[in-house]
């Protein structure tokens, strides 16, 4: 079966309810975010309530107007419950006078009251209260608001991750990815699936930042290495475990401790190594290569791949699993070809505090007219020739002529041979290495044209026995 | 009575009567020690509640 495009739909996202039990009981291991509470109410035994429904935040208490503006002057607060009257002889309701200051300190404002008149809510949200309710039902009413206010605070960080952080207008892109924050903090494994370019290494960076995982981001590029040299650096090694192991070194593994270890292009790895990988995972422990002891590491995965992981496993190329302990949720990525609406907001994103640039309607024209089959590092690198050149308005000519260069620059290292490349034809030889060249030039041709043989001929200008024979490498190997 | 009067009573009952029902349902839950604290808090509330009451009762009698 010949590898397609990685496969776009949302069908394979899975909601929570969905998950399987272990991955519920890792998603509830990690607790919602603490907030910092403040409630403001004269009366002990309504802030002792309060606080045992507010238990695992950060709850202090103000029992006067003077002392919670104090409070709400100094602190750094999430939320505050005011109640109005504050005191039998606060005929004035001083809360009142709390509300525009927690406003403009963008503090999310509760009012909590026995008065439930018309008049007492209308003034409360004319002041800027964000919630108002009656005394009576704490416990429910305090869950609400606190989750209400998450899910505020939620949509706000969003919008400003789709600006500062992955930059993207794109709905269904957004939908997945929001999808994908819903379980930053949980230990869920994640998959994410999109052509090279998309920003799968980005968004697996954004989930380490917002996990709250202590440890390191730790990234590998699988199809980066051989397998032996994939082992090595995964699990680590001990001086002399091998020729040119001059001295100890740690794997990305451990390295990943209370971490995040990123596995992209992971359907280029062996079987042999998945199986080795996938008793790691399961045991959180290890052997590094030519030691007997052995290493533990609690490390969170996120996986990529441009591959259509489907039919990697019809081919026997992927382990079920394998795929199983490493796919909890996934999420695709778009292409850029299939967002162009991104385009100018990620050309804006680039080039900020560098250099404004302008673009006359024909070279706007041609830049969305472009594929952009390097998707977003091809655009990050054609906005990096713009903003080197000396042109304030760019024209058509000059975005047609930077597009080829950009193409041509979007290479993965410095000069035609990387070191990696290089290392490979050391182990394996030359022939070996230009098959890899080969099969990797032609694997892709194929994903471009949907699998369409008679384009890849034409494109890539070789004969049906380069193509047959490249094909032919590329069947499954025979699992032990 | 004015209007007024009468909306801060009900103020300040609702409010007590609130914090005691919802302190009576967390006793069940509660450890020792917080329960008497609780225990303790929620007689000075019944006890303020009552003044409260009784005060009011006062003003409303004629001189």
């Amino acid at each position: 079966m010949l590898p397609r495009s990685a496969p776009l739909n949302r069908r394979e996202m899975i909601s929570y309810e969905m998950l399987p039990l272990h991955l519920k009981i890792t998603v509830l291991e990690y607790p919602m975010a603490k907030l910092n509470i403040l409630v403001v109410d004269d009366d002990p035994l309504a802030q002792k309530v309060l606080a045992s429904h507010l238990a695992g935040h950060d709850v202090e208490f103000a029992r006067d107007a003077a002392s919670a503006r104090k409070k709400l002057d100094g602190g750094r607060l999430d939320l505050c419950f005011i109640d109005l009257k504050l005191g039998a002889q606060d005929k004035e309701c001083s809360g009142l006078t709390l509300i525009p200051i927690a406003a403009a300190k963008r503090v999310y404002s509760v009012v909590m009251s026995g008065h439930d008149s018309e008049d007492f809510v209308e003034k409360a949200y004319a002041l800027g209260c964000d919630d108002f309710y009656s005394k009576g039902n704490e416990e429910a009413t305090a869950g609400s608001v606190v989750e209400r206010f998450l899910r505020r605070r939620g949509a706000s960080d969003q919008q400003s991750i789709f600006s500062e952080r992955f930059v993207t207008e794109d709905a269904p892109t957004r939908a997945s990815i929001s999808e994908a924050l819903k379980y930053a903090g949980s230990g869920l494994p994640i998959m994410i699936l999109g052509p090279s370019g998309t920003g799968k290494t980005s968004l697996a960076r954004l989930l380490h930042d917002l996990s709250g995982r202590p440890g390191e981001f730790v990234a590998i590029n699988c199809s980066a290495y051989t397998e032996d040299l994939l082992e090595a650096e995964l699990f680590g090694y001990k001086k002399g475990a091998f020729t040119g192991a001059a001295e100890n070194r740690k794997g990305k593994l451990l390295l990943a401790d209370k971490g995040t270890l990123f596995l992209d292009e992971i359907g280029s790895m062996s079987l042999k190594m998945q199986t080795k990988l996938l008793k790691a995972i399961e045991e959180k422990s290890f052997y590094p290569l030519g030691s007997e002891r052995a290493e533990t590491s609690d490390f969170r995965i996120i996986s990529a791949t441009l591959e259509d992981v489907q039919g990697l496993i019809r081919a026997g190329k992927l382990r079920f699993d394998f795929f199983q302990r490493v796919h909890g949720l996934t999420i695709p990525l778009r292409a850029l070809s299939q967002r162009k609406g991104d385009l100018f907001p990620l050309i804006a994103f680039f080039t900020r505090g560098v250099k404004k640039l302008s673009f006359t309607p024909e070279a706007r024209q041609e830049i969305l007219r472009h594929d952009w089959p390097g998707n977003t590092r091809e655009l990050r690198k054609f906005v990096e020739l713009l903003a080197a050149g000396d042109e304030g308005r760019v024209s058509a000519e000059t975005v047609r002529r930077l597009v080829q260069s950009a193409l041509t620059q979007d290479a993965p290292e410095a000069g035609f041979v990387s070191e990696e490349q290089y290392r490979f034809a050391l182990d394996r030889g030359l022939d070996a290495a230009v098959d890899r060249f080969v099969d990797a030039v032609i694997k892709r041709s194929l994903s471009h044209h949907n699998g369409k043989k008679t384009k890849v001929l034409d494109d890539l200008k070789i004969s049906t026995r380069i193509l047959y024979a490249s094909l032919k490498r590329g069947e499954p190997e025979t699992a032990a | 009575m004015s209007a007024d009067e009468l909306s801060d009573l009900a103020h300040d009952v609702v409010s007590k009567a609130s914090s005691l029902k919802e302190a009576a349902a967390l006793l069940k839950r509660s450890s020792a020690a917080e329960r008497a604290e609780l225990l303790s808090l929620m007689v000075r509330s019944a006890r303020e509640l009552a003044e409260r009451l009784e005060t009011f009762e006062k003003e409303q009698k004629p001189a």
